[in-house]
């Protein structure tokens, strides 16, 4: 479904990433793990148009997105939601979702759209007409799943979802993410971490300093020395 | 006379507001302090007195006048600002001074460097009279459209979708384009709600003095900026906060003032605005940012 092919990503002098070479097949979850600035939201936000690339390609379902503006990838099917949650503060959790739904679908399929979300998380039908920047960081989580879900994509790139998250609703985000791979959306998920990830992964691969240093079945990279070593700290 | 003095404080701060309001959604989308903004207001009254020259009646001639700023705001982001688009604040604003000062030379060497007269229906310098007190008619079309104009501004950017994208972009606009939201239509969208702002107060503007000259749009838009700043700069209800309390104000040292002091009027008012800023440097109600790790 999604194909990275030789991305390199630089800011000004320096080279964020590399080489990245990954492809993500259709109903998977591909977990992207490594160290902190080893280029894995540099990778995502190249997939999702944020950031400029280099040189190489990005394939989503056969056509060259590389070098698209952000809102036509999403128009695609894409849908990134951003590290550091970046929901819309100063609107209700109601416009957050409108926003997110806005351009996909006409206005009564959007609003069914909306209600399914509710259903899906009830917070946020608690929270409908609360400020965005009121929620909590694991509510905002929610909020920014939601909004991105609200687009109907058929792909979605999550960008470090436990971050700053309490253990319990780490699990909550991440019983979530399966359900979300059981209904047949393709997740593209960076996470730091990895024990999580690999729990819930199908593959995953493994940057390190903006190269990939390892890819495989996620149980095959569970039980590899370096990724214990390196990451699982066993 | 108290009353009438009101009067004309709230009807100027209308304007300054419309004004203000036009720089700050400007600013909070694209970062950009427009200083063509004040040639909108002119290309407008110059608008107006075409059309009142050509014969249209007069409501029309408004509408066309107004339609002109905006399209003209439009047209001004699409062939001078859009090919700058990520550029520097610095050339945005630098971009912003050589349309303004072209657009002036045009209007100084295409029709005239001096004032125009504006032929202006006999009943706009009539006035109301309630018993004891009248009250102009000019100021007080000024105050109902301006206020008309915030609610309509109000209503566009909290029910339509639009509207509330330009918001959440003024805090987050990358995130605006991942849901599909074409940054375009954002843009193009805040130039024309300014470019009708600046139509509105033009029009406002000329009502009040009968005639359009090449720099007409310098002086309110300078004042406009400054009531933007006041209010925070970015902040749609800061502009509208500042514009009408720099009207107030200047009305007010206008009245009161003994008249060996009331040259410095603007030394006192600016004295003020430094005064407001040292308190609040983010201005009296501060724009939402977004927090960025």
């Amino acid at each position: 479904m999604l194909s990275v092919e030789a991305l390199k990503i630089r800011y000004g002098e320096v080279e964020a990433v590399r080489r990245v070479d990954l492809t993500v097949d259709s109903g998977e979850i591909i977990a992207l793990v490594g160290a902190n600035g080893a280029g894995k939201s540099s990778t995502l936000g190249a997939v999702a148009g944020l950031v400029p690339v280099a040189s190489g390609k990005v394939i989503f379902d056969g056509v060259d997105i590389t070098g698209l503006t952000p809102e036509a990838i999403a128009r695609k099917g894409v849908a990134l939601v951003p590290e550091g949650r970046r929901i819309f503060a100063s609107l209700t959790v109601a416009d957050n979702l409108r926003l997110g739904g806005a351009v996909h679908q006409p206005v009564a399929e959007a609003r069914l759209r909306e209600e399914e979300m509710l259903e899906l998380f009830p917070i946020l039908r608690r929270y409908y007409r609360v400020k965005g920047g009121n929620l909590s960081g694991g509510e905002q989580q929610m909020l920014a799943i939601a909004r991105a879900l609200m687009g109907k994509p058929r792909m979605i790139l999550l960008d470090e979802p436990s971050l700053g998250l309490a253990p319990q609703l780490i699990d909550t985000v991440f019983d979530l993410i399966a359900e979300l791979r059981r209904k047949g959306l393709t997740i593209l998920l960076v996470e730091q971490n990895v024990a999580l990830a690999l729990e819930i992964a199908d593959r995953a691969v493994v940057l390190a300093n903006g190269e990939v240093v390892l890819s495989g079945t996620a149980k095959e990279l569970a039980s590899s020395d370096l990724v214990r070593q390196a990451y699982l700290g066993a | 006379m108290i009353a009438q003095q009101i009067i004309n404080a709230v009807s100027l701060g209308g304007v300054y507001a419309l004004l203000a309001l036009g720089l700050a959604i400007v600013f909070s989308i694209v970062g950009l302090i427009n200083f063509a903004h004040g040639e909108l207001m002119t290309l407008s009254g110059y608008a107006l007195l075409a059309s009142l020259v050509l014969g249209f009646p007069f409501p029309v001639a408004v509408l066309v006048a107004v339609s002109c700023g905006a399209l003209a705001a439009v047209a001004m982001e699409r062939i001078a600002f859009r090919p700058m688009r990520g550029a520097s604040v610095t050339s945005l604003l630098l971009t912003s001074f050589a349309v303004s000062s072209l657009l002036k030379v045009v209007f100084q060497n295409g029709i005239s460097a001096r004032p125009q007269a504006v032929a202006m229906p006999g009943w706009m310098t009539g006035a109301f009279s309630f018993g004891d007190f009248t009250i102009g008619v000019g100021p007080s079309i000024s105050i109902v459209v301006s206020a008309l104009a915030l609610i309509a501004l109000e209503v566009f950017l909290r029910r339509s979708v639009t509207g509330t994208a330009m918001r959440a972009a003024a805090e987050d606009f990358d995130v605006v384009r991942l849901m599909g939201i074409p940054a375009s239509r954002i843009i193009a969208t805040a130039f024309l709600l300014s470019g009708l702002l600046a139509g509105l107060a033009a029009m406002l503007w000329v009502a009040q003095r009968a005639s359009v000259d090449p720099l007409m749009g310098f002086t309110p838009v300078l004042k406009a900026f400054i009531a933007a700043v006041v209010g925070g700069l970015g902040s749609l209800p800061g502009a509208v906060a500042g514009g009408f309390l720099l009207g107030v104000i200047e009305v007010l040292l206008q009245a009161t003032l003994p008249g060996a002091i009331a040259p410095y009027r603007d030394a006192i008012v600016l004295s003020g605005v430094i005064a407001v800023l040292l308190v609040r440097p983010q201005g009296l109600i501060p724009a939402v940012r977004a927090q960025r790790s």
